[in-house]
């Protein structure tokens, strides 16, 4: 892991790529279908729902 | 014996430590790898000869606990935003972005966006972070885009646009204002400029919405580019450089017109010009420097010369006619100059600290300080005193035609009681030996220069 010591904004992270013009608004859509699942017929699980689904999948110890 | 520079501690690659007269860069490994990146460019080459880049000279020998250091000259006199005027914060914020524009063509990006990373030399703005260079890595974003429009940006829509200081709300946080805070601030036909929208109030609201979701590697897997940012900051560039901030004539603006200021002017300079040449200054700090042209004479005479003054309309006009001198400018009310401020109370120092003069020049001052901020003449003559170091200053008595203007509607009771010549000089003597004194021909001011007792 590299360490920045500058807080970006995610949302100022993401406006770089919308201002980029037709293909940083590509970007930025893409980023975001990735991130929530925006656009398609049924919604992609949050990053948060992953990691509940793999913790679910761990077998049980009894 | 070495000291970490107290401003110098957010990024853990690269410190400042001042040594001596010296001043130090120490790296850490991932430090290094990117100066000996940055060094092996042509991109640094050309921007240290063209005077954008501050030098730096890597040591054989590093101290024990870093990887590498590098050297730096030392600057005479360090400013920050909140003592710069308006073509001082245009400038630095064009030097940033024409900047990250070459280092990007050269594979290597600037990792913050801090007006603090730059400093004027000669009357240039000249970046001085060699630590805020890395490699680029495929698929970052700008890292620095946010804090470039809090600390550049944002302060120059201030006064461009709203037609407010930036240099208060800077002194009082560090960071800048925050897209939100723009946002609330933007009124008028001003909110629909193309720039006002992307980086003020769509900011805003991507801020807010997406302020716990972290986005960096979706945007790497998605694409982003380096012409992404490129296309950002030539944006950011056309918009800064259509920035102006129209001051006109106004304030302290008239002040070189004023008829009691003509008709001293050449005896005060031959009197300064004595005094240069009797006390030999390296470092002069010329208070309420007005107009620059007791700070220019210093300076022409080869000392380096900070010129301060409370009149960000006076000082713009100087910062413009500085090039080429030693002459810093630093946009300060002297009775309320910068003080120590930043984490524990010394991340920036106090404007007075760093000046370090060995001769102060305090014309047209003291009737200020004594008549509209009511400081005691006690109080100034041991504050001029606490610089110690020789002194030239010029008396106001209170029958002069600019006192006059200055008490308004102030009565006699009101006034300190010391303000009269005789208790003035008592004062004087005190503190100081006058070495030579001369009465202007308007008959209400006498000049003094003056040595520590």
């Amino acid at each position: 892991m590299i360490f920045e010591y500058l807080d970006p904004g995610s949302g100022s992270l993401l406006l770089q790529a919308v201002i980029g013009g037709a293909t940083g608004l590509a970007v930025a859509v893409k980023a975001m279908r990735a991130k929530y699942g925006l656009g398609r017929g049924k919604a992609a699980p949050t990053p948060d729902e992953d990691d509940a689904a793999e913790d679910s999948a761990q077998p049980v110890e009894s | 014996m070495s000291s970490p520079d107290p401003g110098s501690f957010r990024d853990p690659a690269s410190r400042v430590v001042l040594d001596g007269d010296r001043v130090l860069r120490l790296l850490d490994d991932r430090g290094l790898a990117d100066w000996r990146a940055l060094a092996g460019s042509d991109f640094f080459a050309s921007a240290v000869a063209d005077g954008r880049l501050i030098a730096a000279t890597e040591l054989e020998d590093p101290p024990a606990g870093s990887a590498g250091a590098l050297e730096h000259p030392r600057l005479s006199f360090i400013s920050y935003p909140y003592e710069w005027t308006f073509s001082m914060l245009k400038d630095a914020a064009l030097l940033q972005l024409d900047l990250l524009k070459d280092a990007l063509t050269a594979g290597i990006t600037i990792k913050d966006a801090t007006p603090y990373n730059i400093q004027f030399v000669q009357g240039k703005p000249v970046f001085i972070d060699i630590g805020s260079f890395e490699l680029y890595r495929a698929g970052e974003p700008w890292i620095g885009y946010r804090q470039f429009t809090r600390q550049f940006l944002f302060p120059l829509l201030l006064r461009a646009w709203i037609g407010v200081p930036f240099q208060p709300w800077l002194r009082g946080d560090i960071e800048g204002p925050t897209p939100a805070q723009m946002a609330s601030l933007l009124g008028g036909r001003k909110r629909f400029n193309t720039g006002a929208l992307f980086h003020v109030r769509l900011q805003a609201r991507m801020e807010a919405r997406m302020s716990d979701q972290a986005v960096r590697e979706d945007l790497k897997s998605a694409g982003f580019t380096p012409e992404l940012i490129l296309a950002n900051v030539k944006k950011l560039r056309s918009l800064v450089a259509s920035l102006e901030w129209e001051h006109g004539e106004n304030g302290w603006s008239e002040y070189g017109s004023c008829t009691h200021v003509g008709r001293d002017r050449d005896t005060k300079s031959e009197f300064l010009g004595s005094a240069i040449e009797h006390f030999q200054p390296k470092r002069v700090l010329d208070l309420g420097a007005n107009d620059g042209h007791f700070s220019t004479i210093a300076a022409r005479a080869g000392a380096e010369t900070v010129a301060v003054d409370s009149d960000e309309a006076v000082l713009d006009d100087l910062y413009r006619r500085s090039s080429g001198l030693s002459l810093g400018i630093a946009l300060s009310d002297l009775a309320n100059p910068s003080p120590a401020q930043g984490w524990a109370g010394k991340e920036r120092s106090a404007l007075t600290d760093r000046a370090r003069p060995d001769l102060v020049i305090a014309y047209g001052l003291i009737h200020h300080l004594i008549y509209a901020a009511s400081v005691p003449p006690r109080e100034v003559v041991t504050w001029l005193r606490s610089f110690d170091c020789p002194v030239v200053v010029e008396f106001v008595s209170p029958g002069d035609e600019m006192v006059a203007k200055l008490v308004g509607n102030k009565l006699s009771h009101e006034l300190h009681a010391d303000r009269e010549e005789a208790p003035f000089r008592s004062l004087l003597g005190e503190m100081f030996e006058t070495t030579h004194e001369m009465a202007l021909t308007s008959g209400t001011r006498i000049l003094f220069s003056l040595r520590p007792r």
